[in-house]
This record gives C-alpha cells, sequence and structure tokens, in this order.
C-alpha cells in the first residue's frame, strides 16, 4: 500500500465532489443556509406577526345592563384601551363575531353576591377559531382582571384590611440546573439521532457517485487498469466519504447551535451562559470517528455492489432508514447504555453521545462502543476491499437492468429485488407516519387501519397493476390438511420458545420499564374485548402481514434460492415491526412462515401459524396469572430456561416431521 | 510485446460453465500492430480485460514485457496503455486534471507530466480545450483526452478494445492514426474490433477469434490464399463454417 497513492486518489476525488453542485449543496451549502433562515425568519416572522396583531383595531360590542356608578367605571376603562374599538349598538352580535366582523362582544350585569357587595357578571363572547377575536379575549380578560384588583383593593381599605392579607403563598421558581446541563438534556435527547442520520445522509450522497457513478459513467475500468491497487482505491475513496460526511455533519451542527441560540436570544431568553459544551464535544468527536469510518464502509460496499447511481441510492434507503430507528433510541425515555448495549451497532453511540451530553460518562462503556465499532469497521473495509476484487461485482453493468418499467402495457416484473426494495422502504415510511398517527388517536381502529390500507390494500394493487395472476402469484394453493393440523401442533412450542428467546434477549439488552409497559397495552386487553383483540392483532394480520410478505415480497427473492427468500423476507418482516427489540424475535418467526411458504407452497399454513401464533400471545398475556397450569411456567412474565428449552425440543422434532412430510413439494420450487 | 498461453475464462452458469475464452494462444511483437477480430461475444473483450489484470483467467496465461497476468499484476498494468470505446471521463475535471491524475498514479514524476501534456497536446491538438471541464467538449475532444490519458506513462504496450466504437469518421481516423505513431514508436499494439474492413487497414496481423477460440490467424493476404475468397466478410464466414463442420464431425 502506497500512502502517496492514496492521498493522490483522496485528492482527486475530493476536487472532483467540490465541483459537484449536488454534493456541495447537500453538505455546505444547506446546513449553512437552512438552519439560520429557518430559525431567523421564523423568529422575526412571529414577532412581526405577534406586533401587528397587537396593534390592529379590535372591535367590540359593550352592553352595559347594570348601569351602576361601579359599571360604568368598568365601561370607562375599557374606553382607555389601546387599539379597541366599542360598539354600543349592534343588531346580532353573535353572528357578526362568527363572521369574524366583530371580534368580542361584552355584557355586564350585576348581582348582589353572598357577601352583600356587587358581584359583577361579565361574558365575554368571542371567537376561538379566528386569531382577531382571541386576541381581543385576552385583551379583555387581561383589563378585566386589572380592574378587579383595583376594586378588590378599595373595598378592603374601605373596611381598613390591608391588602396584603390576600396573599397567603408566594411561589417562586427556583430551578437549580445550570444551563449547561439544560442545554445537554435537550440537546443529548436530539443531537445524537441527527449526528447519526446527518453522517449517513451526508456520506450517502457522495459514496453513491464514488463507485457506482463511476460505473454508470464507464471511469471504473481505467482506473483498475491503472498503475494503482485495489486497496489504495478503496481507501482513498473512503477517505472522502469520512471528510465529506466529517464536514456536512459539523457545518449541520454549528449551524443549528447559533441559528438555535440566535432564535432563543430573539424570544428572550438570556443565552449568555449557553454555551457550546466543547470538552463534550471533543469527547464526541473521537467517538464520532469509529461511527462515521464504520458507515463510511457500509456505504462503500453497496456503491462497490450497485451497478449505477440510481441502485445504489435505493439500497442505501434501506439502511439509512434502519440507522434512523435505531438513532431513535436516544429519544426513548428510560434506555441506559449497558455492556450489552454497547456492542450494539449505532444503538450504542446513541446512548453514548447521551450519557457524553449529560455528563455522564463512564469510560469502560466509551472503551467497549468504540472498540467493538473498530473491530465492525475494519470488517466493513474488509468487506469493500473483497467487493473491490471481485470481477462479478466489478463488471455487473452488463447485465440487463428492467426495474420500473411498472406502468407498461405488457406483464412487467415487480419481483424485482430492487423493486421490491423500494416497495418496502415506501410501505415503511407509510406505516412509520401514517399508521403511527392513526394508531396514537384510536389504537384498535390504527390497527385495523393499518392492517387493510398500509399492509394489504397496496400489496394487491401492485400485483393488479403489473398484471399478475394473483392467486398464482399469492400461492393460494390447497395443501394437505395435515400440515395445518401440524402448525397447529407446533405454535405452542413455537411461542414458547419465542417468549424464551425473548427473555434471553432482554437479559443482554434490558428494556426500559416505560417502554415495556407501552408495549403491553398493545396485548393487554384492558376495556377491549378478547374477540376484537383476536381479530385486531390475530386474524388480520394472519391475513394482511402474509399477503405482503410470504405473498408478495419472499417472491422477489426466491430467485437466489430457497433459503436466501426465507431470510432476507423474515429479516424485512422483523424491520417492519419498527422496534429494535422485536427486530429478532420478528425475524425468526419471518423465517418460520417463509419456511411454511415455500415448502408447501401454500401461503394458507403460514396464514395459520401467524394467526395461532398471536393469538396465543394474547391468550397468554391476559390469562397467565388466572390459569394455575400457566401459573407454573411463567414467573413474573418469565419463562423458566427449562420449558424454553423442552419447548425448543418439541417444536425441532415437529418441524423435523415436517419437514420430511413435504419433502416432494420443495422440488417443484423454480 | 504480449504472450498468450492457452488463456481460458469460464463463467460458472447453472447448467453450464460458460467458456467465454477456451485456450487461446497468440504472440503480439514489438513494433507490431495484432487485431483481434470477431463478432460481439466471440471473447475479444474478456481476453483483453485478463490481459489488463482486471479479470483473472480461470486456466492457461499470459505475459507482458515478461510479467505474468497471473502475480505480476502490478508491473503488468504500469506497462499497459488501455483504452476502450466505453471508457469514459470525469465530466467535472479538465482534461490536464485527468492525464495528471492518471500520470501520477503511474509514478510519472511531475515535471515530465508536465512535459508529456505539452508534447501530447501538440501532436493531439488539444491545446484549445486542455483546461476546459470535460463536460464541455464534444465527442471527438474526449476521444483525444482519453487517448492522451492512455498514454500518459509512454507504455509499450497498448491495449485497444475497439476504441471506435460508436464514433464517426472523423474522430475514429484520430485513432488509426494514434494506432500508426505507437508502431512507429515500436509499441506493440493489441486493437480488437469486429469491423473486418478496420482490421484490413490497420494490421499487420490478424487473430480471428469465435466463440473463445481462435479461428485463423495470419494476414489477409495469407487468408486470401488460404481459402480462395476476396470478399473479407465470405472469409470470415467461411473460417466459422469450417470449424463448426469439424465440431460436427468431431461428434463433440
Amino acid at each position: 500500500m502506497d500512502l502517496k497513492k492514496i492521498f493522490i486518489i483522496y485528492r482527486k476525488e475530493m476536487l472532483d465532489l467540490l465541483r459537484d453542485k449536488r454534493t456541495v449543496i447537500t453538505s455546505v451549502v444547506i446546513p449553512i443556509v437552512l438552519y439560520p433562515l429557518i430559525m431567523i425568519g421564523f423568529s422575526s416572522l412571529m414577532i412581526r406577526q405577534e406586533t401587528k396583531l397587537e396593534q390592529q383595531f379590535v372591535d367590540i360590542y359593550l352592553q352595559d345592563k347594570s348601569v351602576t356608578e361601579i359599571s360604568s367605571r368598568i365601561v370607562d376603562s375599557l374606553q382607555t384601551m389601546d387599539y379597541v374599538n366599542i360598539y354600543y349598538e349592534s343588531e346580532d352580535y353573535l353572528e357578526l363575531i362568527q363572521q369574524d366582523i366583530l371580534h368580542a362582544a361584552i355584557t355586564i350585569s350585576d348581582t348582589l353576591g353572598a357577601t352583600g357587595y356587587e358581584l359583577f357578571k361579565i361574558t365575554i363572547t368571542y371567537n376561538e377559531a379566528k386569531e382577531m377575536s382571541k386576541m381581543a379575549y385576552s385583551k379583555l380578560r387581561n383589563i378585566l382582571l386589572e380592574i378587579e384588583t383595583g376594586l378588590v383593593g378599595e373595598r378592603l381599605s374601605a373596611i381598613q384590611i390591608d391588602e396584603e392579607i390576600l396573599d397567603a403563598i408566594e411561589i417562586k421558581a427556583d430551578n437549580v440546573a445550570p444551563p449547561e446541563q439544560m442545554l445537554g438534556f435537550i440537546v443529548g435527547k436530539i443531537l445524537p439521532y441527527l449526528l447519526i442520520v446527518l453522517t449517513l445522509s451526508g456520506g450517502a450522497v457522495v459514496a453513491s457517485d464514488l463507485v457506482a457513478g463511476e460505473k454508470e459513467r464507464g471511469t471504473l475500468e481505467t482506473i483498475l487498469v491503472s498503475a494503482a491497487r485495489r486497496i489504495e482505491l478503496v481507501i482513498g475513496k473512503y477517505l472522502t466519504i469520512i471528510t465529506i460526511s466529517l464536514i456536512t455533519v459539523f457545518l449541520n451542527l454549528f449551524s443549528m447551535f447559533f441559528s438555535f441560540k440566535h432564535l432563543m436570544t430573539q424570544s428572550g431568553v438570556d443565552t449568555s451562559s449557553v454555551q457550546l459544551p466543547l470538552s463534550n464535544f471533543g469527547l464526541i468527536l473521537i467517538a464520532m470517528l469509529p461511527l462515521v469510518t464504520l458507515l463510511a464502509a457500509i456505504l462503500l460496499s453497496i456503491s462497490t455492489y450497485a451497478r449505477n447511481i440510481k441502485e445504489a441510492q435505493s439500497y442505501q434507503m434501506p439502511i439509512i432508514f434502519a440507522g434512523m430507528m435505531l438513532a431513535m433510541i436516544s429519544m426513548l425515555p428510560g434506555f441506559e447504555l449497558t455492556l450489552g448495549f454497547a456492542l450494539l451497532p449505532i444503538i450504542n453511540f446513541a446512548l453514548l453521545f447521551k450519557n457524553i451530553m449529560m455528563g455522564s460518562f463512564n469510560g469502560l462503556h466509551f472503551a467497549v462502543v468504540v472498540g467493538s465499532t473498530l473491530i465492525l469497521d475494519i470488517l466493513a473495509i474488509y468487506v469493500s476491499i473483497y467487493l473491490f476484487n471481485k470481477e462479478s461485482i466489478l463488471f455487473r453493468t452488463a447485465e440487463e437492468d428492467k426495474t420500473l418499467k411498472f406502468w407498461g402495457k405488457e406483464k412487467s416484473n415487480v419481483f424485482t429485488s430492487q423493486f421490491i426494495v423500494i416497495f418496502f422502504v415506501v410501505m415503511l415510511l407509510l406505516l412509520f407516519y401514517i399508521g403511527g398517527s392513526w394508531q396514537s388517536k384510536d389504537l384498535m381502529e390504527g390497527l385495523v387501519k393499518t392492517q387493510i390500507f398500509i399492509i394489504l390494500l397496496p400489496t394487491i394493487l401492485v400485483l393488479r397493476i403489473s398484471k399478475n395472476n394473483l392467486p398464482q402469484v399469492l400461492r393460494l394453493n390447497k395443501t394437505r390438511p395435515s400440515n395445518y393440523l401440524m402448525v397447529l401442533l407446533m405454535a405452542v412450542p413455537a411461542l414458547l420458545t419465542a417468549i424464551g428467546i425473548g427473555n434471553v434477549i432482554n437479559y443482554f439488552f434490558p428494556v426500559s420499564e416505560t417502554y415495556l409497559k407501552s408495549m403491553q397495552e398493545l396485548v393487554g386487553l384492558e376495556q377491549k374485548s378478547i374477540w376484537m383483540a383476536l381479530l385486531v392483532i390475530g386474524i388480520l394480520p394472519g391475513i394482511c402481514e402474509e399477503t405482503m410478505f410470504r405473498g408478495y415480497i419472499i417472491n422477489g427473492f426466491t430467485k437466489n434460492g430457497f433459503w436466501k427468500a426465507i431470510i432476507v423476507s423474515g429479516i424485512l418482516f422483523g424491520i417492519f415491526h419498527l422496534d429494535p427489540f422485536r427486530l429478532l424475535p420478528a425475524s425468526i418467526l419471518g423465517f418460520y412462515l417463509g419456511y411454511l411458504t415455500l415448502k408447501t407452497n401454500s401461503i394458507f399454513p403460514a396464514m395459520l401459524a401467524h394467526f395461532s401464533n398471536n393469538s396465543l400471545a394474547i391468550i397468554l398475556g391476559n390469562y397467565a396469572d388466572k390459569i394455575p397450569v400457566l401459573k407454573n411456567i411463567f414467573q413474573d412474565d418469565q419463562i423458566s430456561i427449562w420449558y424454553s428449552i423442552i419447548a425448543l425440543i418439541i417444536f425441532i422434532v415437529l418441524l423435523r416431521s415436517f419437514h420430511k412430510q413435504n419433502r416432494t413439494e420443495e422440488l417443484n420450487f423454480e | 510485446m504480449i504472450k498468450v498461453d492457452k488463456l481460458s475464462k469460464k463463467f460458472p452458469q447453472k447448467e453450464k460453465d460458460f467458456y467465454a475464452v477456451n485456450e487461446l494462444s497468440f504472440t503480439a511483437d514489438k513494433g507490431e500492430i495484432v487485431v483481434l477480430l470477431g463478432v460481439n461475444g466471440a471473447g475479444k473483450t474478456t481476453t483483453m480485460r485478463m490481459l489488463s489484470t482486471v479479470l483473472k483467467p480461470s486456466s492457461g496465461t499470459a505475459t507482458v514485457e515478461g510479467f505474468d497476468i497471473r502475480n505480476k499484476a502490478q508491473q503488468v498494468r504500469s506497462r499497459l496503455g488501455f483504452l476502450s470505446g466505453d471508457t469514459g471521463l470525469y465530466s467535472r475535471l479538465t482534461p490536464r486534471e485527468i492525464i495528471t491524475y492518471f500520470a501520477r498514479l503511474y509514478d510519472v514524476r511531475d515535471n515530465i507530466i508536465r512535459e508529456r501534456i505539452m508534447e501530447l497536446s501538440d501532436v493531439l491538438d488539444m491545446g484549445s480545450f486542455l483546461d476546459k471541464k470535460i463536460d464541455l467538449l464534444s465527442t471527438g475532444m474526449k476521444q483525444k483526452v482519453s487517448i492522451a490519458r492512455s498514454i500518459i506513462h509512454d507504455p509499450p504496450v497498448m491495449i485497444l478494445d475497439e476504441p471506435t466504437a460508436g464514433l464517426d469518421i472523423l474522430t475514429a481516423r484520430n485513432i488509426v492514426e494514434f494506432i500508426h505513431k505507437c508502431k512507429n514508436q515500436g509499441k506493440c499494439v493489441l486493437f480488437s474490433t469486429h469491423i473486418m474492413r478496420e482490421a484490413e487497414r490497420i494490421a499487420d496481423r490478424i487473430v480471428m477469434i469465435h466463440e473463445g477460440r481462435i479461428l485463423a490467424e495470419g494476414s489477409w493476404s495469407d487468408f486470401k490464399k488460404d481459402t480462395g475468397l476476396r470478399d473479407l466478410d465470405d472469409i470470415f464466414i467461411h473460417y466459422v463454417n469450417s470449424t463448426s463442420e469439424e465440431e460436427v464431425s468431431d461428434g463433440s
């Protein structure tokens, strides 16, 4: 390896990229210009809008029904208000307020209070939906409270009581958190997420250009035949991605910080004591390096594998998305860095950054996080170099690319891995944003809508539009009745094994209590009936999720072989649960369901297995502590390890006999 | 010079391995232009990619200036100039930057690079666009830059894989002139094409290949004598047919 060559390559790549408008805009111009524009623009707009509103005249209808000496004093005070027009006659003020012609109406009437003093009842009629009307209301309310204080004061002094008698408690807020720590708390939650996402997105643009782009433009061959070694090319390009990622990250951070500070100053918060926690930044920078280098190596491998820029970008999408999801852990409450978490890529950084920003720094954790990432890093660079040496990958350009001729007239191919990955990512985004908001409004109704509109319908739609034979593609085939029986027999040991695996995972990566509670709400019935839960969590996913994953997605990978199809579709199924802690259990369930489908060439066994798995989970979740037998197996939601092992053995025995029974049908597999 | 010895490349396929190049042997000497002639898919590009060490041979070997392509890849590459019809250039860089970049990768010293660029700029008439971005250049100009890029390190061996594919007559003529210059400088030139007329015009010697094997080797006059035919296409087809007849009689 020749360092001089690496530097020559690095310098050329940097020069090339800095002349690329796309790179410069995404990694330099946007961070420098965007945040200040958004924040400063937003704040000055806000301030201007507020003063503008305050200086506009509001129209008020005033009606004094009591006409006493004091009520006319109230009316006089109202008349002294700035920017208020008062009208004393109006035909139908209610309608006028609704139309926002009149902004408020005030009606004064008096009764005799219990103490013998006059009690004025003042009704302010206004329209909460209108900006001006709301402002009129708050203006009137404020001045009336002022008048009230004056009147009460007068009454008290008339009977010679000091006004201060009204003050029994005085509350004074004394916040001991120093501003840096406050900032650390806010930033500790959001910053780790931002750092990881920015690194990924900054590097992604560049990485796709560096190898896939060279393939696309036909320049790759010229450097492959040059006197540079492959390892020098890989490292030169790799350093380029790292540089651009770091530039993007730091420009974004600094720009964000100063804009944020500006916004706070504008809104009147004292920011003189708010400073960049520079000592923390040093630590973060050290920790950033292995992360940035790891992500750069992964992005470079993807770019090397892809045939062109477009393909590289479509492969990057799930990686970026997965990175975002893992990084979000810093924003969830109750997760702390443990040695187990320190070994999980991305999650470990999210938690480590959070700790550093909040001032709780643990040297051992730091070393484990950095060390484990460095090991992964070396592996990832090795993969890049390996790919760069592999002929079949470097010359993949020649293959035909027929994806996305989707809307064409003839039966088009929606089963390419590229199309399926795009489809999957779109579905994931829909699930995350739309499904999430549906479910937060009403959990059960949201789940039903999600299953039908986000999971089932788009799948059917894609297959219909591409003119596929639905029963054939979805494998709506009959299979021998004994298979259903086997699936039912396997359901219980399968679930017990899964719970055992879940417990093991939980042992190494403890999940926070708050988080567990929110998960249990999902399975717990509370006021819902068990039949409703069985429908929503048992039957619907059995049909809808199976249609999407075992009906459609798995077909995109069958050309790579029986097991690869099962594994890839299973992992996608795991990711689809949008939960790092269910990734592994759900993926394993996905492998099992994929296996059932391909083995029997029918989707029905998988539907039955999915349904029985989810239903059993609901039943166990609700009756475990009520039925004596179950009580023995479960103690505090934990399954004894022995029961798990027994369940696993039974499951394997049953699965073996299932495997033998269906041997012939595997031969039909394409 | 290039010595090819029973060079083979197979690509694993599901049913039966596919031999893109099958026991190819030939030589190309100093100051000689050898043309690899064959239809698309004959194995020309695969052969040239193996010679330039981008692909590894499945069996057999070849030497370039005495260095074995299997284990002296670095030495082989630094003695090669490689140009093909579909090699590209970095669109955001200028010709001078691109040529300098490659020269540095070939370990040429900076003062020599400057001299060579001026020299090549004169020979190829590139002075007017040496510092313009590639994006702004015409196809002909780009082709000249590609030529300069491939020869900046003054390699003794040139490998040209269908360098005229997709070019108009005027641009293609640049290449032909360039090849003759290389020959005059004593370089060994290996040139591939599927155009019979082009092969006839340039070649000192022709290696006719089909389905990864050599059909015939020699000059056009040799071929004419051998077959008794006059038309180039007829001669080629004659050789293709005669080998497939042999195969049938072999029973393979």
